[in-house]
């Protein structure tokens, strides 16, 4: 507040060294007045601002950020800004989704020559944020919502047969030495089955819904020698990604492929391919089930979502409030994670602490954030982090979200197709930009 | 804690007029960290830098904020004067309290305010900064040069004779590039043969040139200063150290029907061939696809009559490893296809002017060939059907040029030139005969170029229209060009014996897979990018590659040359120290957390990042990570955005920094 009583909002500016900060430099030079509310931090180039830093201005109080950098095709680095321009495509959806009041985040290209461009963006930017108010509705639960309640696909029986020949392989497989080990399922979970005489243990019902491909990022996994690992389509997707990043090597497993009628999970109520594709062999048939549509169609995110993205930013910020409020960061979300397998989770990072790691609103929300943009275009939805969490807090919402985006802006689905480039790392001349001003 | 000194500068009244010095300088010498804080008239003046060095010597400081005007501006002088007091220059920041602040706000107390909070981003900034050392790279002081036409040679000679060694790789038999092949050469007429050879047969005696005929770049590793260059030397039948170049095999050899690449088809030659008499070198190659010998097992007389015994027939492709310091790319170009068959989508070719249809419609530079005196008619103009001297020859200007439709958007520049220039030959071939222009525009900027263009028309009678030909028939063994006078608003109808086609020029074959091993960039038609277009023209975005002539954009031989000279020059200053310094704000991964999923790999727009694998001392293998090479890296940060385990960091601009300056803004 000043002395007159009006409020003065506190803008964090992240600039790139070469276009924007020279752009005011020169409205400096040239004499063009604004407001004295923005603080430029300087980074070398668009490229290196990456979503945390937006979500720490938050926390530390802006009422409005602004992420600033060359035009396309003036990066000094040549291409920084059009990486940091897909990620922003992407990050906003997920700031969409969890409620963030958007008018407070702006994106823009200003040039070393845009002294006015400068001082008009935070001319305008500052009167906004000004009537806006202060940013009182962040983490915000303001009591008015809950998250929809995922509808459930019906349970169906798995093809007959399936389980025995599912067995009669891998006694051959252990028999013959092509895998020392089976990661399959059993009756009360996962088992590991190392001799030919166990395998009676491998069971293939309508309670396999869990994604098993998790161990494989476990040591005492590895430990056991060349693994086979029964999976169904949905979590083949995983291997896909896990091998663009270079987590494994196809020749170190063998992968029994599962023909699955589904699970009678939420997941199972928009899966559209159910017989593995990059499988060692595919183990069952399934009856002709109806598929929703073909492989690339439009990521149904369920109605959950819908439902979710029709409510108003405060609602749904209410919403992750009340969820992330029960969150005990007991991080099983990211235990369970196929994808998350860091061996030094950001969150264990304390030089600088990037998130809050105390389980407070504000602490949880940087994590739910880092972890759901952590799987932006990678996410294949197995929902395991929703299943796994003790406190029942629906992530797959957050993953959703994320997934919609890629297919929408990029027509990207994250384990589809192994020849395409991860979403993260690439860029297209084409990707929109008019969110940007 | 940290011993930090503010220096405040009242830029004159720059800075003073609107910010309170002195209030500033007392609330900022309570800021955690700082040691002492005062201002100063001009803090960048003799005497103010002085005042800097004192106090860090006095107050045994351990980081220096100037608060002054941008790091745009002075960040070099000061880095200097704490570098003079024996401070790390890497210790100083500053705080930018005129451009951001002084300069735009004219309340009094709230740009004090903004000062004093700006002046505390850089204060925690400094508190965290690293002693760096800028990144010394020592340098292989010998160039690479790829492409051997006039730019490659201008080039190569230029570095040569600065006194570095050469390596000069050509993908032709012979170097000479497009030159080589021209009759001769605008604004002066003078012969391009004549001017060309003695530069390249210096290129061939040279004691520091290093040439590789008939070779090409297989693969590029390393970074400026120390490339590791693989030369693939194609399989050439001929040892060229036993040959003499006597020609008793060509005069042998039975098979002389071929086309001749060199004439663009105008002419002939044998399967075992030098591509024009003052080839350089001057040794013949033999043609694996004709050659009897190579394809059947047949005839070998070239074999049984050579003397020297150089023919080898069981001659592979081989490859070579050179090592360079830097790179000089000099590809040149080709001309735009105008038959119908394109290797681009958005290119459709101009098949209504029958071009490989029609004998007599051919392209510029066989027109070239049919005009040289060393060429297959020996300068004496003879038209391709029938050998009969042409009387009425139409050039049509822009084919391929300066056409969205069909084309390409971009003028070929040179076009408008030669046409002129053709024309005017012909007329001093043939004295009674017509030449005949169609051209869009005619654009002859340059020393000398208008006047050669108004002599084509005045003093050659050279008829220019302007207007585009719409087809060419043939009928009663001529060539019936139809196509506008829009000046005179007339449609036009010429019989022509011999149509010109001045095709555009596109970079030549190979030069986006020979751009991606070198990491430097292309435009969506395959022209090289320069750094800057003003500021930066022959160098590229990869440090240590540097590019000359018509790779990089069209351009004619004057100016192909003047860049040539100023790529050389370019390579000369990155050879002239021993060791390259580089600044030391670049990137670096923490290889214990690193899980190697390679996001930052991917993302880098240097490819500094690489594969690597973390061992113990014994050679005993830990685990994959990702590693920066220093050689490459600029310090843009993208990849400690893309790192999920944040085990990438930039100095300079490290994660604690700006973690520690946002969190100062609660």
């Amino acid at each position: 507040m000043n002395e007159a009583g009006q409020f003065e909002p506190k803008i964090v500016a992240y600039v790139c060294n070469w276009c924007t900060y020279l752009g005011a430099d020169l409205a400096g030079t040239t004499r063009l007045e604004y407001p004295p509310n923005v603080r430029i931090i300087r980074l070398p180039c668009t490229g290196r601002i990456d979503f945390n830093l937006i979500v720490k201005a938050f926390e530390i109080g802006a009422d409005a950020v602004l992420v600033s950098g060359c035009h396309p095709g003036d990066c000094h680095y040549t291409a920084g800004n059009y990486h940091a321009r897909r990620r922003w495509i992407l990050f906003r959806e997920l700031l969409e989704a969890l409620g963030f009041e958007m008018e407070r985040i702006h994106f823009t290209w200003i040039s070393a020559a845009e002294g006015r461009k400068w001082q008009q963006v935070v001319t305008e930017i500052t009167e906004q944020t000004r009537k806006l108010g202060p940013y009182k509705n962040l983490y915000a639960d303001t009591g008015n919502g809950s998250l929809p309640i995922p509808e459930a696909a019906p349970a169906v029986d798995q093809p007959a047969g399936s389980e025995g020949s599912l067995r009669q392989r891998c006694h051959q497989l252990l028999a013959d030495g092509t895998v020392k080990v089976v990661i399959g399922y059993g009756t009360g979970g996962p088992v590991c089955v190392t001799k030919p005489a166990d395998v009676g243990r491998l069971v293939w019902n309508n309670q396999c819904s869990s994604n098993l491909t998790t161990y494989l990022k476990r040591q005492e996994v590895r430990k056991l020698g060349r693994a086979a690992i029964v999976v169904k389509v949905c979590d083949e997707r995983a291997l896909v990604v896990l091998e663009k990043e270079s987590q494994l090597d196809r020749k170190d497993l063998h992968v029994m492929g599962m023909a699955c009628n589904g699970m009678g999970q939420p997941k199972c109520a928009t899966c559209d391919v159910r017989v593995p594709r990059f499988a060692d062999e595919v183990i069952g048939e399934v009856a002709s089930v109806p598929l929703a549509g073909p492989p690339n169609a439009a990521p149904r995110g369920g109605a959950a979502l819908e439902v979710l993205l029709a409510k108003s930013p405060a609602e749904r910020m209410a919403c992750w409030a009340r969820e992330f409020e029960r969150c005990v960061k007991c991080y099983a979300c990211r235990q369970v994670c196929p994808l998350c397998y860091c061996e030094r989770c950001i969150v264990e990072k304390n030089r600088p602490t990037v998130i809050d790691p105390s389980p407070t609103v504000k602490g949880n929300f940087a994590w739910h954030i880092t972890r759901a943009f952590h799987l932006a275009g990678r996410c294949i939805g197995c929902d395991e982090c929703t299943r796994a969490c003790p406190a029942g807090i629906d992530l797959r919402l957050l993953n959703l979200s994320l997934a919609k985006a890629a297919e929408e802006h990029f027509g990207y689905r994250a384990g589809i197709n192994r020849d395409v480039e991860p979403l993260i790392g690439a860029y297209s001349l084409q990707d929109k930009e008019n969110f940007i001003r | 804690m940290s011993r930090i000194g503010v220096f405040i500068c009242w830029c004159g009244e720059n800075i003073a007029r609107t910010v309170d010095v002195d209030a500033l300088a007392q609330e900022v010498s309570k800021f955690p960290g700082v040691r002492c804080a005062m201002n100063y008239k001009y803090v960048c003046s003799d005497p103010g830098q002085a005042l800097v060095r004192e106090k860090i010597a006095a107050e045994k400081l351990d980081a220096v904020v100037i608060a002054s005007c941008s790091p745009h501006m002075h960040l070099k002088t000061f880095r200097r004067a704490a570098q003079l007091a024996g401070l790390n220059p890497y210790k100083v920041e500053m705080a930018n309290i005129r451009e951001h602040c002084s300069w735009v706000h004219h309340d009094r107390a709230k740009a004090t305010a903004k000062a004093a909070s700006l002046i505390r981003l850089s204060v925690e900034k400094a508190r965290l900064d690293h002693e760096l050392q800028p990144i010394r790279v020592p340098v292989t002081r010998r160039a690479l040069v790829i492409g051997g036409g006039v730019a490659g040679i201008q080039a190569a000679l230029d570095i040569a004779d600065a006194g570095y060694e050469v390596v000069m790789v050509e993908r032709e038999p012979s170097i000479g590039g497009k030159m080589a092949g021209l009759s001769e050469t605008f604004p002066t007429l003078d012969c391009s043969q004549c001017i060309l050879t003695p530069r390249m047969v210096e290129v061939g005696q040279h004691p520091r040139i290093k040439l590789y005929s008939y070779s090409e770049v297989e693969r590029v590793e390393g970074y400026i200063g120390n490339f590791t260059i693989t030369i693939r030397q194609k399989a050439r039948y001929v040892d060229i150290s036993k040959c003499t170049g006597c020609g008793d095999c060509w005069s042998v050899c039975p098979l002389k029907r071929n086309k001749s690449e060199f004439d663009y088809g105008m002419g002939v030659r044998a399967s075992i061939y030098v591509p024009f008499p003052q080839a350089v070198p001057a040794r013949p190659v033999i043609d694996a696809k004709t050659c009897a010998k190579i394809i059947r097992n047949g005839c070998g007389l070239c074999e049984k009559k050579c003397k020297a015994g150089a023919i080898n027939f069981q001659d592979t492709d081989k490859l070579v490893e050179e090592k360079v310091g830097a790179v000089v790319v000099a590809t040149g170009y080709k001309l735009y296809d105008i038959g119908e068959k394109q290797d681009k989508a958005s290119l459709a070719g101009y098949g209504e002017y029958g071009y490989g249809q029609y004998k007599d419609v051919i392209d510029s530079l066989q027109f070239e060939r049919l005009l040289s005196a060393s060429g297959p008619t020996n300068g004496v103009l003879k038209r391709p059907s029938d050998g009969a001297e042409p009387k009425n020859v139409v050039f049509i200007s822009c084919v391929g040029s300066r056409d969205n439709a069909k084309g390409l958007p971009y003028c070929s520049k040179i076009c408008c030139m030669y046409t002129a220039k053709h024309a005017m030959l012909y007329k001093h071939k043939v004295h009674d005969g017509q030449a005949h222009v169609f051209y869009m525009d005619i654009r002859a900027g340059g020393k000398g170029y208008e006047e050669f263009v108004r002599r084509a028309i005045e003093q050659d009678g050279a008829k220019y229209y302007r207007g585009r030909v719409s087809k060419i028939t043939q009928e009663d063994g001529k060539l019936v060009v139809r196509g506008a006078d829009t000046l005179a608003g007339v449609p036009i109808t010429v019989e022509a014996d011999l149509v010109v086609l001045a095709a555009a020029m596109r970079p030549a074959d190979g030069v986006a897979e020979l751009a991606q091993k070198l990491n430097v960039g292309y435009d969506e038609f395959g022209f090289l990018l320069e750094s800057h277009p003003k500021l930066r023209p022959v160098e590229t975005n990869a440090a240590g590659v540097f590019v000359c002539g018509a790779c990089q954009a069209p351009k004619d031989i004057p100016e192909s040359v003047a860049q040539a000279s100023a790529a050389a020059s370019k390579v000369a200053v990155t050879f002239a120290a021993d060791e390259l310094m580089r600044e030391p704000e670049i990137a670096g991964i923490n290889e214990q957390t690193c899980v190697a999923c390679y996001a930052c790999l991917r993302a880098c727009p240097y490819h500094a990042i690489e594969q690597a694998e973390v061992r113990t001392p014994r050679g005993v293998f830990v685990k994959h990570t990702a590693r920066v090479n220093p050689g490459l890296c600029m310090g843009c940060g993208t990849c400690v955005a893309v790192c999920p385990s944040k085990s990438a960091d930039l100095e300079g601009f490290t994660e604690q920094q700006i973690y520690a300056m946002v969190e100062s803004l609660v």
